[in-house]
Formats: C-alpha cells, structure tokens, sequence
C-alpha cells in the first residue's frame, strides 16, 4: 500500500474517468487561465523587455575580446617604420600645410598627393567626381595609388585611406593633414618591403565621406545618379579589408576605434580586436572605444549625492559602458557611418577608422606608422575574408563585448509583447458578449465565468488594411516633400506645413460613423490588432537586420501603441490623437537638422533610415492614433 | 686497368650516344633595365636534338625507340615520347607583368600561375584526350606543380591564339590543340629545383648558376617555362626560360638603381658551362644616361653589351652604375611601353551577378587590330548577346568580330570566346559582358581556405591592321604579331555556405526534420472522435 501522498498525486495527474474528456477539460482550463492573465503577461514581457535594455551595461554582464582567427596573428612581427620616415611625414605635412595655407583647390591637392605617390613609385591617378544633391552641387576630387605587391597575382587587395577632412564633428572643416602625411609616408615606406600578398591600395579622397562615395562606387562599377564619378585608370583585386587614418591634433594619447558603417553594418571583430591588441603591445598605443577617454567621470551626479554612488567603481563602469552603447545605438539606429569606413562596408569590405585622439602627447607619427604597419601586416596574413569572429556585437567597453544573444532578447521581447497584445485585440473584436439579463451583468465582476452568451462578429478586416496602406501612402508622400529643395532651403515654414499635412488629413477619420457593435467589430480595434500585430513583425525583423535601429523603436512605440485606445469623450480622443500624431511626425518640426542630414545620407549614401522613418515608423505610430481617434462603442469593451 | 676500362666504355658509349643523335646545347642571359629603376633578367637554355623528329602517333601501342641522351633531359624526353607530343609550352608564373611599364616580355608567356598548352597529332590508337590527361599528370610530377587539376573543365582549344611555334611533321592528318590554364598556382623553390635538374651543367656553372633561389624567387616577378618544339631541317628543340623582374632599388639601401651580378643574385659566373657551345650574356644600355658597365664586355654597339662567358675573365660579375646619381628618382610619368594596354575588371558587389569590363587603349597614332581570347570556367557564365562596345560613350559593336565562341557547360567544360577588335589611334575601348555566378554543389567547394575562385587571364593579341603600319618605341617590338599579353587574372566570390559550423546546420535541420515529420505523422495517424464534455467540473 502506497503512502495516501502519493495516492493523492496520483489521482492529480491521472484522474478517473474518460481521459479524452480530462485532456480536453484540462487543455480549456489552461487556455482560460492564459487569457484571463493575458494582460498582466504582455506588461510582464514589456517591463522585461524594458529592463533587459537598462540592464545591457551593467558591469558584471560582457565577455573579453579575444581573437578568432588563427591566421592573423596580431603583434607578432618585427616592426621597421623608424624615423626617418617620422621626418618624411613631417616633411609632407609641411607640405599640405602650405597647400591649405594658400587655399588650393581639390584638384591642386590631389595632384600633388598623385605626383607624390608616382614619385614613390606607385601607379597614381586623380579621380575627379561631381555630386548634386537636391540643395547643393560639389566638385572636388581624389588622389589614389597602387602598390602592385611582388609576386602577387593582385586578387585580394588592402585599402589604407585617409580623407582630407576628420571626422571631428562629422567633417565641419578640420581638416586631416596629419591622416594624409602618413598615407603618403606608408606608401614610400611599405614599397621597399616585398612580403605583401595583396596589393596594397592607397587612398587620399576628397571631402569627408563624398569623396570616398565616389571611389569606392567607381571602383565598383555601381553608377549612382546624382553623382558623376570618373572611371578609375587603376584598379587592383578585391578589397577584403581597409584602415582609415584620421589623425587631425598635433598630437594624440589614445587612439579610438570607430567601427558603424552604413545601415548599421558592422566589421568583423576579429579586426578590431587585432588592432587593438597590436596598438597596445606592438605601439604603445592604449585604444578606446570612440573618442570616449576613461577619465571621464560619468553620471555628473548632483552635488548633493552620497559620495558611497558617486564614487561607487561598479557605477562609474556602467555609466562608461552606458555612454559607449548610446553613442554606437547614435550612429547604428540612424544607419550612419561613424567614420570614412563606413562607407566600405557594403561592399564586403572589413574596414575601421583609427582616430588618433588629439592630445599634447605622447605619442605621433612614429607610434601610429608603427601601428598601421604591424595590423597591414596582420590583414596581409589572411587567406580568406574575416568570417571567424562576430559580425554582430555591442562594444561596451574597449576589450569587452556582448554577444547578440545578449542583447537581442530585449528588442525581440517587446515585439512579442505587441504580437500577443494584438492577437488578443483580434479575437475581441471577432467576439462579443451579449447579456441574457440584467443581473447576470453586475454579477459579472464577481463571478471568473460571465454569464451571457458568446457571439461572432464580422471584423472589418480590408477598410482596416485600407487604412493602414493609406497612411504608409502618406508617409510616402511626406518622405517626398522633406526630400525635396522646398523643405531643404526654407527652414520655417516648410516644417510646419510638411507637419501639418500628416496631422490634420487624418482628422476626417471622426467623420466615420458609429456602427452598431453586434454585427459588426469596430474599426479601432480591428485596426489596433493589425497595426500591433505588423509593428511587431517589423521589429522582430528589424532587430537581426539593425539591433541599434529595432531596439529605439522598441523603446518608443512600446506602451504607446499598447495602450492606445478610442473613448468615449470626442476631447479625450482627440488629446490623445494629438500626443499619437506628435510621436510620429513631431520630428518633422522640431528636430530639423535631423530631418535635412538623413535626407542627405539618403540621396548620397543610400542610407534607409529617412525612408524608414517616414514609411515605415511614423505609419505606424499614426495608426496608433487613427485608434485613439476612431469612434468607439463602449459596449464593445468587454 | 680498370680504370682505363671504364673510360673506353664511356667514350664507346659517347661515341655511339653521338652516332645516334648529335645534341647542341647554348645559354643565354639578357639583362634589360626598365623605366622604372627594374632590371628584367631572361635566361634561355636550350637544347636541340638534331635530326630528331616527335613520335608519330601512329607507333603509339608500338614498343618505343630506345632513347640516349647525353644533354637533353631524359625524364622530359620520355614523357615527349610516350604520348607523343609535338610541341609542348608550360610556363610558370609568379606576378603580374606590368605591360605599361615593363613593355612586352622577351617570352611571350608571363599569365600569373600555370599554363600549359600542348599540340599533339590524330589518329593513333590512344585517343588526345587521354594522352592530354597523362602529360598534366607526368608534368605535374616532374615540375611538383598542381597540374594534374587542369582538367576537362578548364581544357580548351584556342587555335588562333596558340599558334604552333615550330612545325607540325606533315605525316599524320590532323593537329590537334590543348591549353589550360591554373592561375591560383603558387610558384615557388619546389618548382625552381626540377627545372635545374633539367639543365646539363645544372645550377653549378654557367649563366644557371645565377639562378639562386633566394634572390629570384624575391623578385617582383618571376616565371619558368619549358617549350618544346619541331624544327623541321633541324631537329627537336628544347627551351627552357626563365624570367624574373628585379628591383634593384627595393635591394639597396641608398635606394640606387645601380645592379650588378652579386648584388641582383647574390652569385657571380665562376666557370663557364663546359657542355654549352654558346654561353652569351647581353646587357641593354641604358639610352641617353651617364653610365658605367664593368667589366669591358667582349662586344658592345649602342643599344647593348655582349659578354661570352667562355672568353672573358672569371669569376664575372656584371655592373652597372649610374655614377651621377644619389639615389633613383621614380619617373612622375611613364609612357605606356606597349602598343595597346588592357585593364580587365570585375564589377559588381553582389553574389550572382556582374559584369566583366574591359577597357582596351590603343597607345599608337594607327588603327589597330588585336585577337581577342576570354576562356572562362564555368563559374562565371556571361551572356554573349550582352557583350557590348563602347568608345568615348558611344556604342561601337561594329568594332568587335566575333569569331569562334563555345559556351559553358555546367560542372563541364569552360566558355571560349575568341574575337578580334578594331581600336582607333589613341582611343580606348570598353567590352563588357554581364556575367552571372552560379550555385555550386556543395562537394564542388575545394576544402582549402575560402578566397575565392581564380579567373584565367584573358589574351590579346595585337597586331596592325591592313592599312596602318607600324614602328615600336623598342628594339625587340618590331614584331609585334603574334606576341600574346596577358591580362590579371580575376577573383570571383561566389555563393558560400558557411562550411564552419556543419553541425550547427547539421542539428538545425535534423531537428526541423523531425519537428514536422512528427507533427504530420500525429496527424495521419490520429482517429478522430466526438467526445462529450460536460460542462460542469467533477
């Protein structure tokens, strides 16, 4: 005789009688209790979600870097640069000074950087390109030469770059002499040597990233339409892997690492992580992530915080890794190259930018020719592409990185959250309730069970999914008119009628009548369900494609399509009609700058962010407010 | 008395060796300095069977004539016989020849990687296909090169590029060609050691004894060849070539371009080749520069310096120097050295389609004319209706005649195109085709490295037009038909699964797999019923 404990288990998990009816029994009983915990399941998943994204810089998460690929071999050789060559890039900075000195043209400079490259020995040519964008036209032009390695067969090639402007403040006018002079200096230096395996490619291009647009386009055959780019002389093999020098102080301290490229594409780590164990054992040279220094002091805590949280060791870290995952979501989530690099990327090509800190010292020409020298040598070792390490990783810190697995889940639970919100939202308004009597009613928040009975109703599925493709047409529409001259040139007016479109054409959505809520579901809720239901698709997608980019929209259409909902007051509903619709256009007049640069990414580089934003994001959240602002019926809120 | 023996039975056996056939053996250097501070060296040895003709196909199931050589390399020769092979060219190569700035080759053959392309006759009882097979596979032993690869796949026969160099014996009906060509073969000592084999005096005397494979196999280019041919009056003769362009200015450390033996190959000529009935080394003068050239040479005009090894003062090390200079300023600007220059690109980033652009310039003030050869493997097929001409912008396909084209066979046999283009004085021309990748099997992928797969070399082959004549800028370019140029060879990326995770796709799939099939076999076998449930808890 058993113990009755187990008896009474037993009876649990195999009770008597038919057992189909028990399974069926059961599986209702748990498909009850899902529903009935729905909500508080899709403000748990979104609260997660939430938390998980605060949570990515915490200190104790992230693994070390570490290097993959067995044939790299970082830091392994015998560096020659020496200082003689330090004197030849000071002579050659001398040089460009004199020709910045007396304002000389694109073309007068590269020419003088081809004579200096054929005076080296290289095959050199001057690229000469034109660019009209919709506001503006620009010539300018590019010097590039190409070191045809010995005893190389010339398939595989490797770009050292360099643009004339930095990258400090997104190319504003400092210009990179200092990136040039080592360009020129490396190409003298790296002939003598006869080890290359790959040609060697070196660029000098014009602008800040124009001028690479137009080589590397030109070097790749593809023809873009509002840029007229000469057909390169010169060409070499295929480019696997490219350093970009932007060294634009007199000096620098530290050397940082900037890896986003276009789209939110990123190289394979294996190159950043060779770098950086070459720059800071073979040069001397510590590396940061961005230009972010690790003296900074962090969070700025007010005056009157206890000094035990001001200076806590495990909060200063996470505010630095804070700092590096904004800064990389800045430039990943709105599809922008953080250097010339960037521009590389899409064509299959592992590239950084070295950003030479600008300090008083100590370090120069020596320590970066040095640097650049020893990872050429490391990329020179590769006999396929960089494929061993990740592609998809968040730099928190220098040596630390988070996996996707990591970082992922957050954007992904938040989609999920959506999804169930609107598939709960869809059988709503495919059943409504209808009351035997009145008692039964007040009963109802008492009882788990309501009394009455169940009935289908029609949903409104294709004027919801007319809706839904009228307002991608209108954003359409809008992502006209902020790339045209119109919005470009005026900046006071245009933004307001550009705004005002999208704000007040959807206001005609009131005159739709009340429908009588027993046949038929009512337009809000139908459309609530789809609109959650494809924002959710279109992060879940989005979040493999561009974490940066899934993650921001995650975080800002969350609660807000969760929680929209029609009333019954015409003021309430247009309240929050209006806070929907500043949510989806409202950068169109306050964030302008905005607005004009990613226009400008769109038209030169092809960057997907305006388009998206305008055709995709704000669509959405404005269906969101049609929801708010749809008539409702209050008997169909159950 | 044993000894004196054995010296008669050797001179019995020379004597009869010599009654057979009587064999010549000479060598010759050429030292030519390039516009860009390089030196090109060229050695040719070559040997000549006199009175010998090739095998007749015929005789082929037939026991062979004995074979006595005493300087013709018997491991070559045997091979020559046993498939019958009247003339037979390998070259292999290391680099790209830079025909702008290098000018033509003193040996036309100078595609990166290997080449070999072999005319053999008809209508014997083993059929050229498998004795085409056996030579890659006898050759690939005896050079220690991938050879044996170049198989059906990459087999073709361009007849008008590859015209035979000799004569082919008029006694069997037919010639027929084969070429391939390996551009992702790596040249190196393995391959420098059984050439030297092949030489009588070896790499110990004579002009081979430069041949140091340090110093040669660290220049910029580098490249061996064996070419056999017939010819008829004179016998079988064999050459064997090697090329290589030096950089002198890479070597010193003044950075001078002044080059001399011991500085160019580490070695000095410390007897002559005691075998050899020539031994000449020919040194081109730089023009219209102050130089010096020691030691005095046996002969010199204007354009060049002649040393016979046998007659001048041992050990002999060649100099040049440019004594007014301090170091070697580049050239800013250096005139293209050859008639047309060709650029062959690949364009396009994605993985099943492209575009293959040529852009042909003609350097000269006449109109020209160039055959035009593209052998591609099947990995990358192009369109022929999209093979399109273009000068300055405008469409030109009159300018290009197509001749032969044989289009790819999938998992087969490669494309041939052959064409000749007409190119206005001083023009250039861009050819391009759209070309699209295909999906290979995955047991097609090589277990190597992943980088790529290699695209041959395309030929041109320039010569003048009826109406226009023509003069070289140099010397040796008076004869400019039939002279083949290379282009680069080509790196086609194309669709790769990544072979570094098998078992991750291994149990992805699996478990996919068995996720539907249980799904649908619950289903197939399920019996569905009513059952009736009552509404009420128990």
């Amino acid at each position: 005789m058993p113990p009755a404990i187990l008896l009474k288990l037993r009876k649990f998990l195999k009770p008597d009688g038919d057992k189909n009816v028990i399974r069926i029994r059961r599986r209702r009983k748990l498909l009850g209790a899902f529903w009935t915990n729905l909500p508080l399941l899709i403000i748990a998943l979104l609260a997660v979600g939430y938390l998980w994204m605060i949570a990515i810089p915490l200190p104790m998460l992230g693994q070390r870097t570490y290097i993959d690929e067995n044939a790299l071999q970082p830091g392994q050789v015998h560096t020659y640069w020496d200082w003689g060559d330090v004197h030849r890039a000071d002579r050659y900075l001398e040089a460009l000074e004199q020709l910045r000195d007396r304002n000389a043209s694109s073309f007068e400079i590269a020419d003088y950087i081809a004579l200096e490259f054929r005076r080296a020995g290289l095959s050199a040519d001057v690229q000469g390109f034109t660019l009209t964008s919709a506001s503006k036209s620009r010539s300018g032009a590019n010097a590039y030469a190409i070191l045809s390695s010995p005893r190389a067969s010339g398939t595989e090639a490797m770009v050292i770059s360099a643009s004339w402007l930095s990258r400090t403040g997104e190319g504003d006018g400092t210009l990179n002499l200092r990136g040039v002079s080592t360009v020129l200096s490396l190409a003298w230096f790296l002939k003598g040597y006869s080890l290359w395996a790959k040609d060697l490619i070196f660029v000098v291009t014009d602008g800040y990233l124009d001028g690479m647009q137009a080589w590397i386009t030109a070097y790749h055959g593809v023809s873009q339409r509002n840029l007229q780019a000469e057909p390169l002389s010169l060409t070499s093999g295929v480019i696997w892997t490219a350093l970009n020098v932007d060294y634009p102080g007199h000096s620098f301290s530290h050397v940082g690492v900037f890896f986003e490229g276009l789209d939110g594409r990123l190289p394979n780590q294996d190159l950043l992580n060779s770098f950086q164990r070459i720059s800071t054992y073979t040069g001397g040279v510590p590396v940061l992530a961005y230009d972010h220094k690790d003296d900074w002091d962090g969070l700025n805590f007010p005056e009157w915080a206890p000094d035990a949280i001001k200076n806590n060791h495990q909060v200063k870290e996470y505010a630095h890794r804070a700092r590096n995952v904004v800064r990389h979501v800045g430039y990943q989530a709105r599809g922008r190259a953080s250097g010339v690099h960037g521009l590389l990327h899409q064509f299959r090509i592992d590239a950084i930018t070295l950003f030479a800190v600008p300090a008083t010292g100590p370090h120069g020409f020596h320590a970066i020719g040095r640097v650049i020298e020893s990872t050429l040598r490391t990329m020179n070792n590769l006999l396929e592409r960089l494929h061993a390490s990740f592609f998809f990783f968040l730099l928190v810190r220098p040596t630390t990185f988070m996996k996707i697995g990591s970082y992922l889940p957050s954007a992904i639970l938040i989609g999920v959250a959506l999804l169930f919100s609107g598939l709960r939202e869809w059988v709503n308004a495919g059943w409504v309730l209808i009351a035997d009597e009145a008692p039964a009613k007040s009963e109802k928040s008492g009882e788990p069970v309501p009394r009455g009975k169940w009935a289908r109703r029609r949903r409104p599925v294709i004027r919801a999914i007319a809706i839904m493709a009228a307002t991608h047409a209108l954003g359409a529409i809008v992502f006209y008119l902020l790339s045209s001259a119109w919005y470009l040139n005026d900046a006071t007016f245009a933004p307001l009628l550009a705004f005002s479109l999208p704000a007040l054409l959807p206001l005609s959505a009131m005159l739709l009548p009340s429908e009588a809520p027993d046949h038929r579901a009512p337009l809000a809720i139908v459309l609530k369900s789809l609109n959650l239901c494809l924002t959710s698709t279109v992060i879940s997608i989005l979040s493999v494609l561009n974490f940066s980019l899934a993650a921001v929209m995650a975080l800002v259409v969350g609660v807000p399509l969760y929680s929209a909902s029609s009333s019954t007051s015409t003021r309430t509903r247009l309240l929050r009609y209006a806070a929907h619709d500043f949510l989806a256009f409202g950068w169109i007049v306050l964030l302008r700058g905005e607005v004009v640069q990613a226009v400008t990414n769109w038209e030169l580089l092809g960057v997907w962010f305006a388009p998206f934003v305008c055709i995709v994001y704000a669509p959405l959240v404005l269906q969101s407010a049609l929801v708010c602002i749809l008539p409702s019926d209050s008997e169909t809120t159950r | 008395m044993r000894l004196t023996l054995k010296h008669l039975l050797c001179l019995c056996l020379g004597i009869v060796a010599s009654a057979a056939l009587s064999e010549e053996f000479n060598e010759e250097l050429d030292l030519r300095p390039l516009p860009d501070g390089k030196v090109a060296a060229w050695f040719s040895f070559s040997t000549l069977l006199k009175g010998a003709t090739p095998r007749d196909t015929k005789t082929l199931g037939a026991e062979d004539e004995s074979q006595l050589y005493t300087l013709f390399p018997l491991a070559l020769g045997q091979i020559l016989r046993e498939y019958a092979v009247t003339e037979l060219h390998l070259t292999l190569n290391a680099g790209k020849w830079n025909y702008d700035r290098w000018g033509y080759p003193d040996e036309s053959g100078v595609g990166t990687g290997a080449e070999l392309w072999a005319w053999m006759g008809e209508n014997g009882p083993v059929s050229v296909d498998s004795r085409w097979r056996g030579l890659r596979n006898a050759l690939a032993g005896l050079f220690c090169a991938s050879l044996g690869s170049l198989d059906e796949q990459r087999t073709t026969s361009p007849v008008l590029t590859f015209q035979p160099e000799g004569f082919l014996p008029n006694r069997t009906a037919s010639y027929q060609l084969r070429h391939a060509t390996l551009p992702s073969e790596h040249v190196c000592t393995e391959n420098l050691t059984p050439f030297l084999k092949l030489l009588p005096c070896k790499s110990l005397s004579g002009i081979a004894s430069l041949l140091n494979p340090h110093m040669l196999l660290d220049a910029d280019w580098h490249g061996l060849g064996v070419h056999v041919r017939y010819v008829e009056g004179a016998g079988v003769e064999l050459r064997l070539a090697s090329q290589a362009v030096l950089d002198p200015v890479r070597i010193s450390r003044e950075k001078r371009r002044d080059w001399s033996f011991s500085a160019l190959f580490d070695r000095r000529i410390e007897q002559a080749c005691p075998v050899a009935r020539s031994s000449v080394i020919r040194v081109w003068l730089p023009q219209n520069e102050t130089y010096a050239i020691i030691p005095s040479p046996t002969a010199m005009d204007s354009t060049y310096a002649t040393y016979v090894v046998s007659e001048v003062e041992k050990p002999l090390d060649v100099a040049i120097r440019w004594p007014e200079e301090q170091n070697f300023e580049y050239p800013t600007a250096i005139k293209p050295q050859t008639h047309i220059s060709v650029h062959r690109t690949l364009q396009g980033a994605s993985q099943h389609a492209g575009r293959l652009a040529l852009s042909v310039t003609n350097n000269h003030d006449t109109e020209l004319q160039a055959g035009y050869l593209e052998t591609l493997p099947w990995l990358l097929q192009f369109y022929l209706h999209t093979l399109h001409a273009e000068i300055d912008g405008v469409r030109r396909d009159d300018l290009v005649k197509l001749i032969s084209y044989t289009p790819p066979l999938p998992h087969v046999q490669p494309a041939l195109l052959q064409a000749i283009v007409t190119l206005p004085p001083k023009r250039t021309m861009q050819l391009t085709m759209d070309v699209v990748k295909p999906f290979l099997a995955y047991t097609e992928h090589p277990p190597d490295a992943q980088r790529g797969w290699d695209l041959p070399p395309a030929v041109f082959v320039p010569f003048a037009s009826q109406n226009g004549s023509q003069a070289g800028s140099y010397p040796q370019q008076s004869a400019v038909c039939s002279t083949r140029m290379y282009t680069p060879v080509l790196l086609v990326d194309l669709a790769t699964p990544d072979f570094s995770m098998p078992y991750n796709v291994i149990i992805m799939s699996c478990t996919l797999i068995a996720l539907i099939f249980g799904m649908v076999f619950n289903l197939l076998t399920r019996r569905f019923v009513v059952v009736r449930v009552d509404e009420k808890a128990p």
